[in-house]
């Protein structure tokens, strides 16, 4: 309620900019409007042809009796694959990324929009969308408690943002909402509270468990594999940030399809490899035994063979020699190939 | 601490899956080899200890008949490729003894498949049973809790279903678990305790940049303020030893070269039965050489020379721990505890030699040493129970220890559509309190989708920026199920035949209960 008495006020004091807004208000909505039917129109006509429609996630549609000889008419769905650009709900999630940064989305619906247009007339569209970032540390957050706050302007269509909030270990909340020309900031939605991590150890201490700080230093800097060297200067604070930061100390196991310990050898950009294979076959009776290289192999059921060899450099002597099955008859064949590799 | 953990990939609408092979590899090439070195410890009366978490969705793919099937026709096929590889080999004798300790891994794996009728969980299980063990939970589809903190009931509901699937596999409460991604929000502790757990680990940071100062850094436990779990923070330096592509162990030159593989260097006839089904070279896990240097040249792989670096590099780690543990008895009051935790699938899938590593050490600390000693988070905690009180900080052992890895340009868009999904999902279970029938099982199959939705590894993978698709196709595919359900139980239009079919694909945690969400 107290937001509508302000916006009240707001467009009270902001009377005669309103005839001029009244206008572009038209505007807009009339080529709203036509901006709709065709899609209207196309919508009807992607069921009919079975395109993927973007918007909607299902479409149910009546297929016609005349199509089908189905005695009734049967309801299919179809799945579209996409996901809904929103979910009809005016709302603001903020997510901590880490220490410094926040993630924000939102989804402010046509509804919402609609009502801060009539109740603002021509200011609405003078208004910029801005995210207003609170410092909530430690209080229970009533929009007017914060410790400080800052706005980041943001354009009409987006729906995320990124906050670098420069604060580690403070507490935070967001309002996505209208900064007017008059300077007024409206409310739209306003998000959960988060709280970023410390970047390096808490100054705070508790009396049963002390510790000198100069020991603390060293054992901090064990935990981040750096070595028990002295804990102070900056060269020390780089390596623990680098150890703490560069992140490849993990992975998420087969799925990443990159080795997390191996790095894939450098290959220079053009590059050639050639290799060598050896195909020895023959046929004989399907019944014969046949031995190549002194080794029984196996025949097909028609009595042809195949034999494959990794090639390697040098002389290969290959006896193919077969066995009639009633061990009356004996062939012997003999390849004798060389590979050499310049 | 090993870290074990695959996303839901199952898909019985199509007779081959690529991304269903994550699950056969890393089954061959890790969780194998490891239950192989933990079974012989055993069979050797060598005392140890590990903690391992065995995500829900690992456990539920591990327990799956379709996987199972197709993990036989999988091996069976690498058995198949590796004679034809011996025989290939014939005149290159040191392919041809790598071919061979090729077929003898693959034969092995498939009996111990057999062995345990090709449900591995269960050698897990025993081995927890033994007292060897400690096997922990993590989130039920390993979903990154601190952005989920907007809507907070869709953490419990990760961590109820996890705690309930735990106990219907292992037969009691879990005592711990591995947070997803490691990614701790203060608060969330709260509802580790109401499902009984009683510990949790963080990155260094989690501990370090608590309030107020840990008194003995990430070298003992502290307990969360209002909750009274407690909190192991990450050692660095025994990660880093691992981990690191430039200092880690795993980077050493007579290593196994992963990226090797014949599945790219053989001629393509040859090898397309056993690639990508659309003609793709891929891995097929047979890999001949070692990382031999810098540049594109790679020497044959020569496994005995492999297997005395990962001696020496046991017993460096167990030196370095060593000296660790001497210079913190000289400042620290009690038992100092180093927490080393590791992706599981880092073992035996990225460094071959890495259970074998694993194996060396624990043998070493049994037999070599008195200074330090294996222990479990719960043992620790039972034989220390005082403990400092503090708030850890939020944390991950992602990318820039935060949530960047998960939350950048190319994957904050789920995030919009998953907290819509979770606000949903919590006025379900609070609109329908008590239904039977269609209902309960839309509802339940709503929460299964919601669950799978929010799988870290979808927004993993779109970070990496490569092949992105499936990951993109999983996000959507699940919230779109979610809101058709959404939707059909408001408007009592459920579709029974789509909701069967639909139940038959993402068929995991058969017990769920969609109440478990508010």
């Amino acid at each position: 309620m107290g937001i509508v008495r302000k916006i009240k006020k707001i467009v009270e004091k902001a009377a005669e900019r309103r005839k001029r807004s009244k206008n572009a208000a038209k505007k807009t909505v009339l080529s709203k409007k036509t901006a709709q039917r065709p899609l209207k129109h196309g919508r009807k006509l992607l069921v009919k042809e079975k395109i993927q429609e973007e918007a909607l996630n299902i479409l149910e549609t009546t297929v016609e009796k005349t199509k089908f000889s189905t005695p009734e008419p049967k309801r299919i769905r179809q799945i579209v694959h996409e996901l809904p650009g929103g979910y009809g709900k005016d709302k603001i999630v903020l997510q901590l990324r880490d220490p410094w940064w926040l993630y924000s989305f939102w989804e402010v619906t046509g509804g919402a929009y609609e009502r801060l247009k009539q109740q603002l007339k021509g200011l609405f569209f003078s208004a910029k969308r801005v995210l207003r970032v609170y410092d909530v540390s430690q209080v229970n957050f009533n929009g007017k408690n914060a410790h400080r706050y800052f706005d980041i302007e943001v354009n009409t269509e987006a729906q995320s943002w990124y906050i670098d909030t420069g604060g580690p270990g403070r507490w935070w909340c967001v309002d996505y909402g209208l900064r007017l020309v008059t300077g007024e900031f409206i409310t739209i939605v306003r998000s959960n509270v988060v709280q970023t991590p410390l970047d390096g150890p808490s100054w705070e201490t508790d009396e049963e468990w002390m510790i000198p700080e100069e020991m603390f230093g060293r054992l901090y800097g064990m935990g981040f594999g750096v070595g028990q060297s002295s804990p102070v200067g900056k060269a020390w604070q780089e390596r623990v940030k680098k150890a703490l930061f560069s992140g490849v100390l993990s992975s998420p196991g087969i799925t990443s399809g990159a080795s997390p310990v191996k790095k894939k050898g450098k290959s220079r950009s053009f590059w050639l490899v050639v290799d060598c294979e050896l195909i020895v076959y023959g046929a004989t009776e399907p019944d014969a035994t046949v031995y190549v290289q002194g080794k029984k192999i196996k025949l097909r059921p028609d009595g042809t063979f195949t034999m494959r060899y990794g090639l390697p450099d040098g002389k290969q002597v290959i006896p193919v020699k077969a066995i009639s099955s009633d061990n009356e008859e004996e062939r012997t064949i003999t390849p004798i190939v060389t590979r050499e590799t310049k | 601490m090993l870290h074990s953990h695959l996303p839901f990939v199952r898909h019985p609408e199509h007779d081959d899956f690529l991304e269903e092979d994550w699950l056969y590899e890393a089954i061959t090439e890790t969780y194998l080899p490891l239950l192989w070195v933990f079974e012989k410890l055993v069979e050797d009366k060598i005392d140890f200890r590990i903690t391992m978490s065995l995500t829900p969705t690992l456990i539920s793919m591990l327990s799956d008949p379709l996987l199972q099937e197709r993990y036989l026709k999988h091996i069976n096929k690498l058995i198949e490729l590796s004679h034809k590889e011996i025989e290939r080999t014939a005149w290159q004798q040191q392919f041809q003894n790598l071919a061979i300790m090729y077929l003898n891994n693959f034969c092995r794996a498939r009996d111990t498949f057999e062995r345990y009728k090709r449900n591995i969980v269960t050698a897990f299980k025993n081995l927890q049973d033994l007292g060897k063990l400690e096997i922990i939970t993590c989130g039920a589809t390993h979903g990154y809790f601190p952005l989920m903190d907007a809507c907070r009931d869709s953490v419990k509901a990760q961590v109820r279903v996890a705690a309930s699937h735990y106990e219907s596999v292992f037969g009691r409460k879990p005592r711990g678990i591995w947070l997803p991604e490691c990614g701790f929000q203060p608060g969330h502790d709260e509802i580790l305790r109401e499902s009984g757990i009683k510990y949790f680990f963080t990155d260094s940071h989690g501990v370090l940049h608590g309030t107020p100062r840990p008194k003995y850094g990430v070298f003992a436990p502290v307990y969360c303020k209002n909750s009274g779990v407690a909190c192991f923070g990450r050692d660095l330096e025994s990660s880093k030893q691992v981990w690191s592509s430039v200092e880690g162990y795993p980077g050493d030159y007579n290593y196994r070269e992963f990226y090797r593989d014949i599945g790219f260097d053989l001629e393509y006839d040859y090898i397309k039965p056993y690639i990508s089904p659309d003609g793709v070279r891929i891995n097929t896990g047979i890999k001949y050489y070692r990382i031999t240097g810098t540049s594109m040249l790679k020497e044959p792989y020569m496994p005995q020379w492999a297997a005395d670096r990962a001696a020496e590099h046991a017993g460096n780690f167990m030196f370095n721990r060593q000296k660790q543990i001497e210079y913190l008895n000289d400042f620290i009051q009690k038992k100092p505890i180093i927490v080393s935790p590791y992706d599981a699938e880092l073992y035996g899938h990225w460094w071959y030699e890495g259970p074998m590593w694993l194996d060396f050490l624990i043998r070493k600390i049994a037999c070599d040493q008195k200074t330090i000693k294996l222990i479990t988070p719960s043992e620790y905690l039972a034989e220390h129970p005082r403990n400092q009180v503090i708030t850890p900080s939020m944390s991950s052992w992602g990318w820039k220890g935060y949530s960047e890895m998960w939350l950048q340009g190319s994957n904050d868009w789920v995030y919009r559509h998953l907290n819509a999904a979770s606000e949903r999902m919590s006025e379900l279970s609070r609109s329908f309190p008590n239904v039977n029938g269609l209902t309960k099982r839309a509802l339940n199959q709503a929460l299964r989708e919601l669950l799978l939705a929010q799988s870290s590894d979808w927004a993993f993978i779109m970070g990496t920026g490569t092949h992105t698709s499936y990951a993109v196709r999983r996000t959507k595919d699940h919230l779109l199920r979610f809101t058709r359900l959404y939707e059909d139980i408001k408007s009592s239009s459920i579709d029974e035949e789509w909701l069967s079919d639909v139940e038959s694909k993402d068929n995991l945690f058969s017990d769920i209960d969609y109440r478990v969400h508010q």
